[in-house]
């Protein structure tokens, strides 16, 4: 159950900071003050920085920056990042090409 | 659809435990993993590991993976090799890739050993070919026999980056420094000595600013850091580097847990929740090994034993009593890994200053990665001055770990019941330098000094893993603990035996006022 | 913290938060609640068309009013590239039976006012080359087009936020109540108690349960979706895409990865408590195989992700958009049965009509909420 979150906080107005231009998400090319911004701009969740700036949504799905992008968020609302819900878990649990991800084998006993 | 009693997803220590113990109980059992080899991480420690001889102390993990796997071949378990599992859904159901199929197998248990994956942090120019894990270094180095480059920085002293320091040293690679953010050295100070003690720097309270270089890492530039972590303006040191490797921790790699819907918690690493024998939320799914928390390879094999007999217990394959008696063995052992100053209710302590023993901890060890000239005196093992040849052994903090006991078939060294004691050199005992303790100290902390050696020499032995091994009459240089040249030495003997599986016992003639002091040679 | 305000609504999808667009720029005070977060129920499950044919008549004014009004200028009014694209929509067909299909689908639009028209195998692959030969017609909206869901959601809302909408997440709706007579309050499982002059209530299929509060049931159930996406691939197309068996839709993104929804043909029956997620073992794959029959040169396209969710499907698949008589006070949007995202924005704006009580820019006289009837 997600925590009660009113969404209008304004956490004191997005600063820019010298290392805004630091690459976080590398699949994706998303940099460190785009992510703070998002958070500015009201994305208040692991799942909507996401899906707002496609961090995390290349082939590692977040396996390098997830981590590193909870923190960046944590630290803009002021939170601990284990406060943070995780996005979404989802298959497949690595990138597979479509012509085996529809080959389905029956394997019987 | 094809279905088992048991999955497990994994062929890691955990994994390959949990599947011997299940297939011993005497369920239809199967393991996927989708690497090419099975062993997970095993096949690429060739390190000694700690513990005792139950925990399959002083046996490096590559000969505990050997040994695994043909438990398992023989238990009959069958192993899925690149096969990997895509989604675990609901009724226990997952899907795997393999041979370029998508398979539908179902179970009635299922033990997740997925393992962990290696932390990144982000400064300017992480992103440059030549930023690696150190994981990833040792995957090249000892699974593919390949150098990650000619010049490495080592960025975290946890044990991770300590261990594979050694090993770069091994493989011929030099490393320009060990450097933590933290302000001292987070793994065992044995095995930051035996890096230390070989010449490279440690910088703690460090971090990395700078990965330069254009198309790849030409250089780092590195920075004191100040108590909330932030680089102090005027610090920057530039180090010639082609290669930083990152061994600034794990994450567990829990996607497929929480996938299934177990719950789940942020511990620094997002874990299921798990009762006392790994079992989830989900009745049925069970979380063994770095992927139910980071530790050792070594807890790894018994929590995944832990969850077999859970598992085989529930669907009737132990009875209650069976499992009770197995499960109380097993955390006992755990408990005993579990225990000292490196536990995992330590983890990220600062604050500890003695050691159970009630001695002051060296400060220089956990600044520098050495213990200092004047510090090592005060540790129970370490004993000079007295006759003819004898064990020193510089073990100063309460590790896990006993061999050195069993070591000496004469007696002269005791660490008693608990295993996390420091060991204790009986003077009354008599030392015949076999040098068995010194080849089976999996930390490379025991010395046999002979202070008597002749007229105006000491003798020392010290553990030796490097080649090619130097000849008896080879001249050249003693380096004390903190790496540095203390004396001209020449070596007397390079012994070596298969039971001492490729240490080798190095002793060398210095002179007799460096017998305390010389702990390393160089030509 | 303010708990009053002209208009609470309930959900922030794309409809609660385009209404609350809408309504905050005609100077209305609004308060949001959402229960999860922003655009996390269909909003975030469904292929991204902005499409206007084989959509049923009843709700294609919403569609073309807003392909023609409102889509085009999203992007610079909520100051946020939302990726829409009008480069049309193929609607493919490859036996007889999904002619007659599209035939008909095609015949009724047109009727209504809508450019659309059957065209041949050969001509569908001069617009997109790369369909199989299978493909032997298709229907053809060339004012189509489709949008990033996900950023389409949340751009309204990041652009509602900063004109003083108020938003609040993690605060779910349990009970609408009376005050003298007329939907006033809105009393949430946490204990908080928000008062507004008028609630829409756009909170997909959670809004039967809600609604039920004043006595109010419409026919609504809940039904999977699931979606997939590839890794980058180069430029292809940009028309959107669908079937005249609807076994997947989608379209090329502008980051070049291929997003599609597709379906099993079993998700009326998927678990609502299913404890894996949403997704079953079974649909992503059965998707692929939809798409690798119609655009083989995708096979190697790696599926870097698949995921699903739940709408709120309607009895007779249209939405309910409608002021409610019976409760003054209180605006029913719900059951979009999957097709919410392309009418979102004239969703919303209907909405903020309709609170104003101002000339509705459309008529729907066929999304009223009481239309339900037992058989005569």
């Amino acid at each position: 159950m997600a925590a009660i979150l009113d969404r209008n906080d304004d956490l004191g107005g997005f600063r820019p900071e010298p290392d805004d231009n630091l690459i976080i998400c590398r699949c994706e090319e998303v940099t460190k003050g785009e992510i703070r911004r998002a958070v500015h701009e009201g994305m208040r969740t692991m799942t909507e920085v996401r899906r707002f700036l496609r961090v995390g949504m290349g082939l590692c799905q977040g396996g390098t920056c997830g981590r590193i992008v909870k923190g960046i968020i944590a630290k803009e609302m002021g939170v601990k990042p284990s406060e943070l819900s995780e996005c979404t878990s989802r298959g497949p649990a690595r990138p597979i090409e479509m012509r085996i991800f529809g080959n389905e084998v029956a394997d019987d006993e | 659809m094809k279905r088992y009693d048991l999955i497990i997803i994994g062929a890691g220590p955990a994994g390959l435990s949990a599947a011997v113990e299940a297939a011993g109980a005497g369920m239809h059992v199967v393991v996927f993993d989708e690497n090419a080899r099975p062993g997970g991480q095993l096949f690429k420690q060739i390190h000694k590991f700690f513990g005792s001889k139950e925990h399959k102390a002083k046996i490096r993990g590559i000969r505990i993976g050997e040994e695994l796997l043909k438990e398992a071949e023989d238990a009959g378990v069958e192993v899925h090799l690149n096969a990997i599992v895509m989604g675990l859904f609901d009724c226990k159901e997952i899907t795997v890739m393999e041979n370029e199929a998508v398979h539908h197998y179902k179970a009635d248990s299922i033990i997740i050993a997925t393992g962990a994956r290696e932390n990144m942090v982000p400064f300017e120019g992480w992103t440059l070919p030549g930023v690696i894990g150190a994981g990833a270094a040792q995957t090249l180095m000892n699974l593919h026999g390949v150098q990650p480059g000619s010049r490495v920085l080592m960025v975290g002293s946890g044990n991770v980056g300590l261990v594979v320091s050694f090993q770069l040293l091994q493989a011929g690679v030099q490393v320009a420094a060990v450097i933590d953010a933290a302000p001292r050295v987070g793994g065992y100070g044995v095995h930051a000595s035996k890096v230390a003690r070989t010449g490279v720097p440690f910088y703690l309270s460090h971090t990395v600013v700078k990965a330069e270089g254009e198309n790849h890492v030409t250089g780092a530039v590195i920075a004191q850091v100040d108590e909330r972590f932030q680089p102090i303006p005027g610090t920057e040191m530039h180090l010639d580097v082609d290669t930083i490797c990152m061994a600034v921790g794990l994450s567990p790699m829990s996607q497929l847990l929480s996938m299934a819907g177990c719950e789940m918690v942020d511990k620094g690493g997002v874990v299921p929740v798990v009762n006392a024998y790994g079992e989830t939320s989900i009745r049925g799914i069970f979380a063994a090994g770095d992927v139910a928390g980071i530790e050792e390879a070594s807890s790894a094999m018994i929590t995944g034993r832990i969850t077999a007999a859970a598992a085989a217990a529930e669907l009737g394959y132990l009875s209650e009593e069976e499992f009770e008696k197995k499960a109380e063995n097993l955390k006992a052992s755990l408990k005993q890994l579990h225990e000292g100053m490196f536990s995992p209710e330590n983890r990220g302590r600062t604050d500890l200053t003695v050691t159970d023993e009630g001695i002051a901890l060296s400060s220089t060890l956990l600044k520098k990665g050495y213990v200092a000239d004047e510090e090592i005196s005060r540790f129970p093992g370490v004993v000079s001055g007295i006759k003819g040849i004898h064990p020193v052994i510089e073990c100063t903090q309460n590790i896990p770990c006993n061999p050195c006991q069993d070591a000496c078939r004469f007696g002269c060294i005791s660490v008693g019941e608990k295993i996390t004691k420091l060991p204790e050199v009986n003077q009354e005992a008599r030392c015949t330098g076999c040098g068995m303790c010194v080849a089976m100290c999996s930390g490379q902390a025991i010395f046999l000094v002979d202070e008597d050696y002749d007229e105006t020499g000491a003798s020392v032995t010290i553990p030796y893993e490097f080649l090619p091994y130097p000849e008896p009459g080879t001249k050249g240089t003693a380096l004390g603990r903190d790496g540095k040249a203390v004396c001209e030495a020449e070596v007397l003997s390079c012994r070596t035996a298969p039971v001492m599986d490729h240490t080798a016992l190095l002793t060398i003639r210095v002179p007799k006022s460096m017998a305390m002091k010389a702990r390393f040679f160089t030509v | 913290m303010s708990k009053n305000a002209e208009v609470v609504i309930i959900g922030a999808g794309i409809t609660g938060c385009a209404a609350a667009y809408y309504l905050a720029k005609k100077g209305v005070s609004v308060i949001v609640l959402e229960s999860t977060m922003i655009g996390h129920g269909g909003s975030s499950r469904n292929g991204g068309g902005v499409r206007q044919s084989a959509r049923d008549v009843r709700e294609l004014p919403i569609a073309m009013y807003a392909i023609e009004h409102l889509w085009p200028y999203l992007s610079e009014e909520l100051d946020c590239d939302i990726e829409y694209h009008k480069d049309g929509n193929l609607r493919l067909a490859k036996t007889e039976g999904h002619i007659k299909i599209l035939q008909n689908l095609v015949d009724a639009s047109v009727a209504a006012g809508l450019d659309v028209r059957m065209i041949s195998g050969d001509e569908a692959r001069q617009i997109c080359p790369y369909m199989s030969e299978e493909v032997i017609a298709a229907s053809w909206c060339p004012t189509d087009g489709h949008a990033n869901p996900m950023v389409t959601t949340l751009a309204f809302y990041r652009k509602a936020r900063s004109m003083g909408v108020q938003f609040i997440t993690g605060e779910e709706v349990v009970e609408i109540r009376k005050d003298k007579g007329r939907a006033r309050k809105v009393l949430t499982k946490a204990g908080n108690c928000y008062e507004g002059e008028t609630i829409i209530l756009a909170a997909g299929f959670a809004s039967r349960a809600i609604a039920n509060t004043v006595g109010i049931d419409v026919p609504l159930i809940r039904q999977n979706l699931e979606c997939l996406v590839t890794e980058a691939q180069p430029p292809m197309f940009w028309q959107m895409l669908g079937t005249a068996e609807a076994d997947f839709y989608g379209h090329q993104s502008k980051h070049g990865s291929f997003v599609f929804g597709g379906s099993s043909g079993l998700e009326m029956f998927v678990k609502n408590d299913n404890t894996a997620g949403e997704s079953t073992s079974i649909t992503a794959a059965s998707v692929c195989r939809g798409i690798m029959k119609y655009f083989p040169s995708l096979a190697d396209a790696k599926i870097v992700r698949h995921w699903s969710g739940f709408m709120d499907a309607c009895a007779d698949h249209v939405p309910i958009i409608d002021k409610v008589d019976e409760v003054p006070g209180l605006i029913l949007a719900c059951g979009f049965t999957g097709h919410g995202f392309g009418i979102g924005p004239g969703s919303g704006l209907i909405l903020s009509q309709m609170v104003l009580g101002e000339k509705l820019c459309v008529d729907i006289p066929d999304l009223k909420y009481d239309r339900f009837k037992a058989k005569a």
